[in-house]
């Protein structure tokens, strides 16, 4: 929590300083968790003032998938972000998980295990290349995961010569299943953040997983191995990314090779917007799903507003913009100059 | 065992005869069949995508590789695939020019983008023929000549049938590709065109049309906020039939009945239809041809230009009416359900090749 000490607290007395860190943080909300909560209900209340047909069931039953599919794969994202990178291969990796899960079964319920497993595989051996030429040889993220995003997409069309698929029946009623009345990706959404959030927030290696993100050299004075849990974020990663490319195949019936493009963006924005720092450190993984929520209802507000395309796109944009600013403007200091400022153009008088 | 081995070598003679005979017979053949676009001249040929990314696209380039063959002048058909990169789209096309080609085929899908690339080509002496998606320019200036489709053909086949099974009027609800894609900009001023005189129906929605950048994911939101804001639509005009497969279940989620759809054709759909009309008695489906065999045109023209045939009779690739729920003529729904979902029953390619393609 340390991050959120801002220069001004150090230099202006122990007083802000305590004020600054938060006592018991672990058991307390995060900054990231009650902004994004408030503006996802804040966004609900919108919907519900001026476009109730997006709180309608048949919106919610389509929104839903999409947003846990989203939610999962932003966890993935949300762990390499937690060690200072950035993954862009997520558009690759998910385009040919998904292909994967639909092109080798083929209609065909009996060999859709198999194809998830042999997605899995992929996945982990996607996420080692990433680790490989991030964690071992230190190349830049954006430039590492930009040529393996180009690789997977290679594969994706040698695999599939870009032909879509339709997703099996089984797959299908699974993405697009009910169970008590609720989307079944959100059941898997929400485990999958319990599990991730628990690793990494109560496990020792999920402590000096983030302790790794937050402060590399001292992680290596501690004795920690810095690479491998370098490494170990792009696997876990790719393996999320494929979690959510198996719900997503099952949500769109007749998926095309390049799914995972409506993802990358998304997928950073909800980091984003969960609080987590693109420098590293400390991961909000509960309000990133949170995030994937909000992004997803947003689409479905502004769809349900009626507004052109044009409007839409840059509704997301001011949101997203809006989030990041919540977060990487120093609003104290901010606030503080402007009444130094006003306090010096007042005194002459 | 003298006689036999003679024997053998006599059969084995004969055979050979047999087989260089009917070598020959068949070889004579394809001569004669040879089509009348197809001149004396020998040429080398070039095919380029702007994205060639889907089965609709698949279909279409094996297509027009079928055309190709019956040309025994053609002596090599090069392809390449822009990936939807309008930058690799461009050099595609300067990398045919370059290894000097003789004519080369391109679907545009940049547009103007690819009208310089497509003028040095021209420039260059290579016989270029730009079909479906217009790259502006002029032919005889810029290429040879631009094989279209008069996508409004499609609105008013639509439209037509519409103002059949809807004579009272209704509201329509139309879905597109990207924002102000030409294709559908064609397709509603037809469709308005037919429906407009009546005043009998509503245009919902997002005018012209609603934006689905032909994403099925994204084609299911909207859909379903569409669903949710409009509580009556009684018809929905697409023109990528298949895409909608996944999204039309949001009506039987919000408790409604699909409506009417008129759209383009796909086996996927066909079978979705024969699926689901008994649940739901307002589901009645039109479609035209999707037109896979619009390249074979853009083919002809091309060959009978570079080997000196003789020039098809049009430059236009017309709309053809293909499914209809509602008289069966001129085809009542397909549907072959021990085959893929992305092949397309509308097109020359038969099925089962069809088959082999996606399946490969």
């Amino acid at each position: 929590m340390l991050d959120h000490v801002t220069p001004e607290a150090h230099e202006s007395g122990s007083k802000e300083l305590q004020d600054a860190i938060p006592r018991g943080a672990r058991h307390v909300l995060s900054r990231g968790l009650t902004t994004v909560t408030v503006a996802t209900v804040a966004l609900f209340a919108a919907s519900f003032l001026f476009a109730e047909s997006s709180l309608s069931r048949g919106v919610l039953l389509t929104m839903l998938p999409f947003a846990a599919a989203l939610a999962i794969a932003s966890l993935g994202q949300t762990l390499v972000v937690m060690q200072g990178g950035i993954d862009l291969s997520i558009a690759g990796g998910l385009s040919l998980y998904v292909v994967i899960v639909t092109k080798y079964p083929a209609g065909d319920n009996s060999k859709l295990l198999t194809a998830i497993g042999i997605a899995f595989v992929a996945a982990i051996a996607a996420g080692w290349l990433n680790g490989l030429l991030i964690g071992r040889m230190r190349l830049n993220p954006i430039v590492a995961t930009l040529g393996t995003n180009a690789l997977l997409f290679g594969v994706v069309l040698w695999y599939t010569a870009g032909i879509p698929t339709t997703t099996t029946a089984r797959l299908a009623s699974i993405g697009g299943g009910l169970w008590l009345g609720i989307p079944i990706p959100v059941y898997v959404a929400v485990a999958a953040t319990a599990v991730v959030t628990a690793v990494v927030k109560l496990t020792p290696s999920g402590r000096r997983f983030e302790g790794v993100g937050a402060n590399e050299t001292a992680a290596r004075t501690a004795g920690i191995r810095v690479k491998r849990h370098r490494t170990g974020a792009y696997v876990w990663a790719q393996i999320l990314y494929c979690l959510a490319a198996v719900l997503h195949a099952g949500i769109v019936n007749q998926p095309t090779a390049h799914e995972g493009d409506n993802y990358l963006l998304p997928s950073v924005a909800a980091v984003v917007l969960g609080g987590t720092s693109l420098l590293g450190g400390r991961g909000y993984l509960v309000a990133t799903a949170v995030a994937a929520v909000f992004l997803s209802q947003l689409d479905q507000f502004v769809l349900a507003l009626g507004v052109t395309y044009a409007t839409r796109t840059l509704v997301q944009a001011a949101a997203l913009a809006l989030g990041v600013a919540l977060y990487t403007v120093n609003w104290h200091a901010a606030g503080r100059r402007l009444r130094v400022r006003r306090a010096a153009s007042v005194a002459p008088t | 065992m003298r006689y036999q081995r003679r024997g053998g070598a006599l059969l084995a003679s004969a055979l050979l005869c047999v087989v260089v005979l009917v070598m020959s017979a068949t070889s004579s053949a394809r001569t004669s069949a040879a089509p009348s676009w197809c001149g004396p001249k020998k040429i080398t040929l070039g095919l380029t995508d702007g994205f060639g990314g889907n089965s609709w696209r698949l279909v279409t380039t094996a297509s027009a590789r079928a055309e190709a063959a019956k040309c025994p002048r053609v002596t090599s058909l090069t392809y390449a695939d822009g990936q939807g990169n309008t930058q690799k789209a461009i050099s595609d096309i300067q990398g045919m020019v370059a290894k000097g080609l003789d004519a080369i085929v391109v679907f545009p899908d940049a547009g103007k983008a690819i009208l310089p690339a497509l003028r040095s080509s021209y420039k260059a002496g290579v016989v270029t023929v730009p079909y479906r998606v217009t790259p502006g320019g002029k032919a005889g200036v810029d290429y040879n000549v631009f094989v279209d489709t008069p996508f409004t053909q499609a609105g008013e086949n639509w439209g037509r049938w519409i103002r059949g099974v809807l004579p009272k009027g209704g509201n329509v609800l139309m879905l597109s590709g990207p924002k102000g894609n030409s294709q559908g900009v064609e397709e509603n001023k037809g469709l308005h065109k037919i429906l407009d005189p009546s005043g009998k129906y509503k245009f919902i929605g997002e005018q012209p049309f609603e934006v689905t950048n032909w994403d099925p994911a994204l084609t299911q939101k909207v859909l379903s906020a569409a669903i949710a804001k409009y509580p009556k639509i009684d018809v929905i005009v697409s023109d990528f039939g298949p895409s909608l497969v996944g999204a039309l279940p949001e009506f039987t989620k919000s408790g409604r009945t699909i409506p009417a759809l008129a759209t383009s054709d796909g086996n996927v759909l066909g079978c979705f239809w024969k699926k689901n009309r008994a649940k739901n008695p307002t589901f009645k489906l039109f479609t035209v041809s999707t037109q896979n065999d619009h390249a074979r045109l853009a083919i002809q023209w091309a060959v009978a230009l570079a080997t000196g045939g003789k020039k098809p009779a049009s430059t236009h690739f017309p709309s053809l009416v293909f499914e209809n729920s509602v008289t069966g003529k001129p085809n009542p729904v397909q549907c072959k359900p021990n085959l893929p979902g992305d092949i397309y029953l509308s097109a020359q390619l038969s099925a089962a090749e069809q088959t082999k393609l996606v399946k490969k």
